[in-house]
């Protein structure tokens, strides 16, 4: 019988050189943590244009020219916040379609609390969204805008667009799940079996802790183990330790979620599998994908274990539309938007495809009659917000049509 | 006939039942320590390298006391345990049946598991999920506790004893079921460790091992990775998953309805009427958001 050969000695000296290298990372590490540390998420600068009830109109300052001729709307899901569009300055979405001379809006849907509960798919959708739309239509003097939808805020998008296609240019979703027959997500296999009324109905709406240990529990080797023990080895990395912090600060700040909204997404979607069929019905009016007759692009990651290829890649083979392009990058749910790489490919090729569509628009013949959008907007004073509140700011706010120069946005930031 | 009047509430029985369990709990495990190395399956390479006169005299002693659980299990042997048993008062035989039952089940279901002792690991796999070890406790709690909350309430408290009492049910419930999902959630880690044990042993005998600790760490996230990704396909944990996320929302509902009652003694809203007004202030809402865009 053959005798194995350990290593005892060079193991043990490799945990002895380990333990030494543990002791001054955290000698640097509370250096680093009692430091002032940047952390502050979505700092470039915009103002709130519209808003109504909890939901807010996010209008970004323009940093160059405006280079296209229709102004683009971003929906955000309604789990977790529209922030993650922009982490933090050099790594965000949002800068990159601004410096692409786009003319940006954004939806804050705001923390939904108890009296929420209510609000349903149609309230969003014909309601808040359509509100917006028609804000920014009336505000333009246009027909119709971009839309660029993101994950459940893609499904939004999608609905939105099927019911009033003829106020949307453009269509842009991204890791939006349309067909929810698939067993490859674990979300869909583990939202099969929910019983959704039992939880909407108990909590009303569906508690944002809740939902993340949900996130958490698709992985916890990695998202509760791997990822602080990462942290752990370089947290003695002023600039990782930021990022990371950025990174917990969006992934936490989780609103709870309207339960109508959370029970027709599982009814509806999940179990029901209804949109991409054109069975759903909202408000008592049918979802015909065919009626989706705008350019369409659809972006998409391999590796989303959230909203796996096989719930996004449906869609452009049921809508009405001819011009369809649909886009698989290799990578994750979130690394579309936060890792620069695929920032590269992501944000410049959706600012091109707009820029290849962006054909004058035909003007409206009159203004829409007041609704209560523009009632709710009339009445709002706007405000700049910047990245840091305690440095002043005298700039007045900016019209979001005029062309500005980068360093009259700078200036914004103080 | 007799030995129904002489055991009324079938002590001997269970007795038997359980003695018999034991001697095969004992046998089992004698069995595992017995076998040779090269009988042995593979996980249980890892555990058994103890020297030969370890393994007889451990078999020794488990043979021991499989046959003391043996002769235990004997009628004759069962009547001296019982004798005397008769002048206990009936009630507290009728409880001690009660527990003893349960017991004996609980016993049984973690002879089964441990005879499965040293039974081989196989990565990524969990068609053996043994949910029943965790499941008794449910089942035993709904068996034997779970009627005490359901004891009609009388008189003027009635209605607060009432929902105090299914708050409590629910909690216990909601306790068991969490046991159950937690620990399935535990699986990974077994077995992560189990397998990790065998690539250990594998690198060691092709001189593969390395002084960087790290390399091991990556090793065995990976590994816990690969087994948590298989768990949770599995309907076992769908359905654990899924009654454990009911039993919450059960006992969150049922602490609320009693916690709304202490409420109604003090001058707050409760959550039900706030969510009355909020309804009727949804419906107004929208019956005015329709009526303006019918305008437009």
């Amino acid at each position: 019988m053959s005798q194995t050969k350990i290593p005892v000695d060079l193991i043990l000296s490799k945990l002895a050189e380990d333990a030494e290298k543990a002791q001054s990372r955290a000698q640097k590490a509370s250096e680093v943590l009692l430091d002032d540390l940047d952390t502050e998420i979505a700092q470039t600068a915009y103002e709130v244009v519209y808003q109504e009830d909890r939901v807010k109109l996010k209008h970004y300052l323009p940093r160059t020219e405006i280079r296209y001729q229709t102004p683009l709307l971003v929906v955000y899901a309604l789990i977790n916040r529209e922030t993650m569009l922009d982490l933090q300055p050099g790594r965000s979405v949002v800068e990159r379609f601004l410096e692409a001379g786009i003319d940006l809006y954004m939806v804050d849907w705001g923390y939904p609390t108890r009296k929420d509960r209510f609000l349903g798919f149609d309230d969003h959708i014909n309601g808040y969204m359509d509100n917006v739309i028609d804000f920014i239509r009336e505000k333009h003097a246009l027909e119709k805008i971009n839309l660029m939808g993101i994950c459940m805020g893609g499904t939004f998008s999608v609905i939105y667009s099927a019911l009033h296609p003829d106020k949307i240019k453009n269509l842009v979703t991204t890791v939006t799940p349309s067909n929810f027959d698939t067993k490859k997500g674990l979300l869909h296999v583990w939202m099969e079996h929910l019983d959704v009324d039992r939880v909407v109905d108990t909590y009303g709406n569906l508690p944002a802790d809740m939902m993340n240990l949900g996130f958490l529990l698709l992985n916890p080797a990695r998202l509760m183990i791997d990822k602080y023990v990462g942290f752990m080895e370089n947290m003695d990395n002023k600039q990782f330790v930021e990022n990371f912090v950025r990174m917990e600060k969006w992934i936490f700040d989780s609103p709870d979620l309207p339960g109508e909204v959370f029970r027709q997404f599982i009814k509806d979607c999940y179990q029901g599998n209804k949109l991409i069929q054109s069975k759903l019905e909202v408000d008592g009016k049918r979802v015909d994908l065919k009626k989706l007759t705008m350019p369409l692009l659809n972006i998409y990651g391999k590796y989303d274990h959230l909203v796996p290829p096989e719930a996004c890649e449906q869609l452009v083979k049921q809508v009405g539309s001819t011009d369809t392009e649909d886009i698989c990058l290799d990578t994750g749910h979130i690394g579309i938007y936060v890792s620069s790489k695929f920032q590269e490919a992501f944000a410049p090729k959706i600012a091109g495809w707009l820029k290849e569509r962006d054909q004058i628009p035909q003007k409206k013949q009159s203004p829409p009659k007041k609704t209560a959008a523009t009632r709710s907007s009339a009445g709002l004073k706007k405000t700049v917000h910047k990245a840091n509140p305690n440095k002043k700011n005298t700039q007045p706010a900016a019209k979001p049509k005029s062309s500005r120069s980068r360093n009259a946005s700078k200036a914004t930031h103080g | 006939m007799n030995q129904k009047n002489e055991d009324p509430l079938g002590m001997a029985t269970m007795l038997n039942t359980w003695m018999k369990s034991m001697g095969d709990m004992w046998g089992n495990m004698a069995g595992q320590w017995g076998a040779s190395p090269g009988q042995q399956q593979a996980g249980a390479k890892a555990d058994h390298g103890a020297s030969p006169k370890t393994q007889a005299a451990m078999a020794a002693a488990l043979k021991n006391w499989q046959s003391m659980a043996g002769a235990m299990a004997a009628p004759e042997s069962l009547t001296a345990i019982l004798k005397g048993s008769g002048a206990m008062p009936e009630v507290l035989l009728k409880l001690a049946q009660t527990s003893m039952g349960s017991l004996v089940e609980l016993q049984q279901n973690v002879l089964q598991r441990l005879g499965r002792m040293g039974q081989s690991v196989e990565a990524y796999q969990f068609q053996d999920i043994d949910e029943n070890l965790s499941r008794v406790w449910t089942d035993i709690y709904q068996k034997e506790f779970q009627q005490f909350f359901r004891i009609p309430q009388l008189g003027l408290m009635r209605t607060y004893q009432e929902k105090g009492n299914q708050a409590a049910d629910k909690y216990n419930l909601f306790q068991s079921t969490l046991s159950e999902f937690l620990n399935l959630l535990g699986l990974p880690f077994s077995r992560s460790m189990q397998v990790m044990q065998q690539k250990l042993g594998e690198m060691a005998e092709s001189g593969e091992l390395s002084d960087d600790t790290k390399v091991y760490y990556n090793m065995w996230v990976k590994v816990l990775e690969g087994h948590f990704m298989t768990l949770f396909q599995t309907p076992e944990y769908v359905e654990t998953l899924t009654r454990t996320v009911n039993a919450l929302a059960d006992f969150s509902a049922a602490r609320n309805a009693a916690l709304e009652d202490m409420l109604s003694a003090l001058p707050v809203a409760k959550k039900t009427e706030m969510d009355d007004l909020a309804r009727e202030l949804f419906e107004l809402k929208k019956r005015l958001r329709r009526l303006e865009k019918a305008q437009k």
